[in-house]
């Protein structure tokens, strides 16, 4: 049984289909790169399984338990978290505080304990706090940590925001975009931490538009295109499919 | 059925509320900002009408009425335009600058609530003035009768609405305006200065509100308080009408002032409770409204 | 959008026991009836400003606050005065009736968001004063209650007397009531449950992604703040010994607002309470000027310049804090990161 399985995944905005029938496994401990041009529906994609949206049709089974239809936060709480295509961050707090409201789902102690300042409580952050900060050492990011986070360089922005994602102990990583904007230095700089994230056991789901990203750290690759899947294999295969060279051709002569 | 008098009464409260949601709207459009300082606008409107109209009779002018009130009123919409103007150079636009929260912009306009109140109070007095002499008169028909002022109401609402569709459909500044509201990216592209038009339309907005005070001058009393009211009603038209649309805002507008006399006929204090209660259902209902105006 | 401000570097904690200390015996030295009748009416007004923050903490404008002050305030006067309840126990159920209140409305309007909540809860608070007005059989109308004084406590040898024309008592319950109502929204500032609603205010999306549920801890915050606005609503009653419909209006629901800016969103407890002070007393005195309205202005003008020239609005608790940092000539450092708690408050 696979970890994340989709089960005909279809969206529709207004009479506009952004995916059709979209029936996708994904297994344990895999890197999966979803490519395909502007508009194919990468990012739907990922907002559905985020619970961002609701699928017009189709279900999403996680670890054999419907997850589709519930809210981004308990989709979170089963263990799928997600990282935003642009920085998003929390306006105007520190590396650090970020972090911090960012681990919701790290503290095992509950917020009548928070409220009190429990032994419990106290122990349970003691705890947090050093994840966070073993987490920002991991991913080179822990110089800055009382800067504002809107202060970070974009790459270090990109980064803050999947260490974030991380905070919330996920089995499943989905990654949008995470390369996007990004010089070739700051492109490898997170490639080599997505490496370091799958090493830990983390399954990835990533998006991503540069191929020579994809080909660097996806074990497998599936290709979307006009809201259909047009491909599903490994790196190599995938990308001489005919299919696959036509669909990136027509839309670099545009 | 409720007799004519009340369709009348409640015909001129929605020329009324029409009047400010319009241009309650207009300026959302454009800033993405409610305007909770309208009401003020209306009443400085009416006071500055009050003062132009007393004053051309004080001076013995000798004016006609027809010419002293439309040209009344037209003095108050510059006079208070030019306000609205300031108000959006040095508040409004200072506020809404990237880096800011909705919080302040809509913490400062509902504070110079307090302020236009206070100023007006303070400059013109707390007691009620009367126009009720100005366009005295009714004019009897079969049925009913209905008072000069209240058609006044009516024939500068008609006006007002005309007038408004020629300047935004046939006008350069019209097309600006719509361009900006509908892409200010686009629009500030192509070299429209969404700022000015900011400016133009809070103008426009608070004119249209000081007119609508002017006009209604004569019918009720005037005094620093009498803002509140019609602008909160307004803001109730506007989200029966739905946030954002300009039809929305005509239509919200006719049916809030007809509901309100209609309901107030029957039961009379239950009018508000009412209106107050429709509005919490549309928002958790239908928050985009009747005109299903996209949510910005 | 905003900045916090952790006091713990700013003020030791011997300021702040010496300036709690300096009011608890103010009525040592004054028993005028106008300036503690100032300071208690300030107070109260800053328990519903605590609320209004907390809420506004969650990223939700609300607009109808002082409601819960009259929710509260009706319960009271209906339970001494129409139920003949005893005093203390109406006190304590008014502040859970208003918090139930706040649930259930909360549980269904929360999920609006944006300029729609602050309609919805601008309706919500008309509609109550449109029922306190108009329910004459229970309210008695635009006449209003008079709740009688509450009864005298003997306490080890000590008459503590509520009767009319001796503010003392209720100076010292204000104290007691702001002290709790102070030490309960600074606690849940610093604890975890502020950065959750913070990070609701700051960015919504984002922290739904990071596993919080948003109407859960909106609900809180909305309950939390009726609970504490329903107790400031019926204390003021019984303070004032009246309640009428036209006392919690809209109007006072943005002076709530007006005066949580003056005062600085950036720290519920010490921003509600400088601002409340400020303001409270700056419209009293102005009020006895012969110059009718001039609060008015000066109260409209404040907060718009508050908002323009104080950086990012956040009012005067900011200033208050660089004065602090310039006297104890704190450096502007900050702590190893070992000892960093959640830096909220």
């Amino acid at each position: 049984m696979s970890l994340l399985e989709l089960n005909g995944i279809t969206k529709f905005f207004g009479k506009l289909a952004a995916l059709e029938e979209i029936d996708l496994k994904v297994d344990e401990g895999e890197v999966l790169g979803i490519v395909g041009p502007n508009g194919s529906g990468k990012t739907t994609l990922i907002n559905i399984i985020s619970g961002y949206y609701r699928p017009t049709r189709g279900t999403i089974f996680f670890n054999g338990k419907k997850i589709s239809g519930l809210r981004p936060d308990q989709i979170a709480d089963r263990g799928i978290v997600r990282t935003f295509q642009s920085n998003v961050l929390f306006e105007g707090a520190t590396v650090l505080e970020s972090m911090l409201v960012g681990s919701f789902l790290q503290y095992k102690t509950k917020d009548w304990q928070s409220f009190f300042e429990t032994k419990a409580y106290k122990d349970d952050h003691e705890r947090v706090v050093g994840r966070v900060i073993e987490l920002l050492k991991t991913f080179d990011i822990f110089n800055d940590i009382f800067l504002p986070a809107t202060g970070l360089s974009h790459g270090y922005q990109r980064m803050l925001g999947i260490t974030m994602a991380l905070i919330a102990n996920p089995k499943v990583l989905l990654l949008d975009e995470p390369t996007t904007g990004m010089n070739h230095e700051e492109a490898m700089f997170v490639v080599e931490n997505i490496k370091k994230i799958s090493e830990q056991g983390i399954t990835v789901l990533v998006i991503e538009h540069n191929m020579k990203v994809i080909l660097n750290i996806a074990t497998r690759v599936v290709v979307l295109n006009f809201a259909n899947k047009i491909a599903d294999g490994k790196p190599e295969e995938v990308m001489n499919k005919q299919e696959v060279i036509e669909a990136y051709l027509g839309t670099e002569t545009i | 059925m409720p007799p004519a008098e009340i369709w009348i009464d409640g015909l001129v409260q929605s020329c009324i509320y029409m009047t400010m949601a319009f241009g309650m709207v207009l300026v959302f459009s454009i800033l993405g900002i409610l305007n909770w300082t309208h009401g003020q606008f209306y009443m400085l409107g009416a006071f500055v009408f009050y003062y132009a109209i007393t004053t051309a009779a004080r001076l013995r002018f000798h004016l006609p009425i027809y010419v002293s009130f439309p040209v009344s009123l037209l003095v108050s919409g510059i006079v208070v335009g030019g306000l609205g103007v300031l108000v959006e150079k040095l508040v409004i636009e200072r506020l809404t600058s990237p880096g800011y929260g909705m919080l302040y912009v809509t913490a400062a306009t509902l504070a110079l609530i307090f302020f236009f109140e206070g100023a007006a109070g303070m400059s013109f007095g707390l007691l009620d003035k009367g126009l009720a002499t100005v366009l005295p008169g009714v004019l009897e028909l079969d049925s009913f009768s209905i008072s000069y002022q209240k058609i006044a109401v009516i024939i500068f609402t008609l006006v007002i609405m005309i007038s408004m569709y020629i300047v935004l459909n046939r006008t350069k500044v019209g097309l600006a305006i719509r361009a900006a509201a509908q892409e200010p990216t686009a629009a500030s592209l192509y070299g429209i200065s969404v700022g000015r038009v900011s400016l133009i339309v809070m103008g426009i907005g608070c004119a249209l509100a000081a007119m609508a005070g002017g006009v209604m001058a004569p019918v009720y009393p005037i005094n620093p308080f009498m803002g509140r009211l019609p602008m909160i009603f307004s803001l109730l038209a506007i989200i029966i009408g739905g946030l954002g649309s300009l039809t929305g805002a005509i239509v919200g507008g006719i049916i809030l002032g007809l509901l309100n006399s209609v309901i107030a006929y029957y039961v009379s204090y239950l009018s508000e409770f009412v209106l107050f209660l429709l509005v919490i259902v549309i928002l958790l209902v239908r928050p985009q409204g009747l005109f299903g105006a996209p949510i910005k | 959008m905003m900045t916090y401000i952790d006091y713990k570097t700013l003020l030791p904690r011997t300021v702040i026991g010496v300036l709690i200390g300096l009011f608890v015996i103010i009525p040592v030295f004054t028993t005028s009836v106008i300036t503690l009748s100032i300071l208690i009416s300030s107070g109260i007004w800053a328990i519903a400003v605590m609320g209004f923050v907390l809420i506004l903490r969650t990223g939700q404008f609300s607009m109808g606050q002082a409601a819960f002050m009259a929710l509260g305030g009706y319960a009271s006067a209906i339970l001494t005065v129409n139920l003949r309840m005893p005093f203390w126990p109406s006190f304590l159920l008014a502040g859970v009736i208003s918090g139930i209140i706040a649930l259930i409305i909360g549980l269904v309007v929360l999920r609006v968001g944006g300029i729609y909540f602050s309609i919805i809860t601008l309706a919500f608070g008309e509609i109550v004063r449109i029922l306190a007005q108009y329910m004459e059989g229970i309210t008695r109308g635009v006449r209003g209650i008079i709740p009688p004084p509450p009864p005298t406590i003997s306490l080890a040898g000590l008459e503590i007397n509520f009767a009319a024309g001796n503010p003392v008592p209720y100076y010292y319950f204000m104290v007691l009531l702001v002290a709790i109502a102070s030490l309960v929204f600074w606690q849940i500032g610093r604890s975890r449950l502020g950065g959750t609603f913070a990070s609701l205010a700051l960015n919504q999306v984002l922290a739904e992604h990071q596993g919080i549920h948003l109407m859960k801890y909106r609900v809180i915050a909305f309950t939390v703040a009726g609970v504490f606005t329903g107790f400031a609503g019926a204390y003021y009653t019984n303070f004032l010994s009246i309640i009428t419909p036209l006392m919690f209006g809209l109007w006072q629901s943005i002076q709530i607002m007006m005066m949580s800016i003056v005062g600085g969103v950036s720290s519920i407890v010490g921003g509600a309470l400088i601002g409340a002070t400020v303001l409270y007393t700056l419209g009293r005195y102005l009020s006895l000027l012969p110059i009718y309205n001039i609060q008015y202005l000066l109260f409209g003008a404040i907060v718009v310049l508050v908002l323009l020239f104080l950086p990012k609005g956040t009012g005067l608790v900011d200033l208050w804090g660089k004065f602090w940092r310039k006297v104890f000539r704190e450096p502007e450092e900050y702590e190893m990161p070992e000892e960093t708690e959640m830096a909220v408050e």
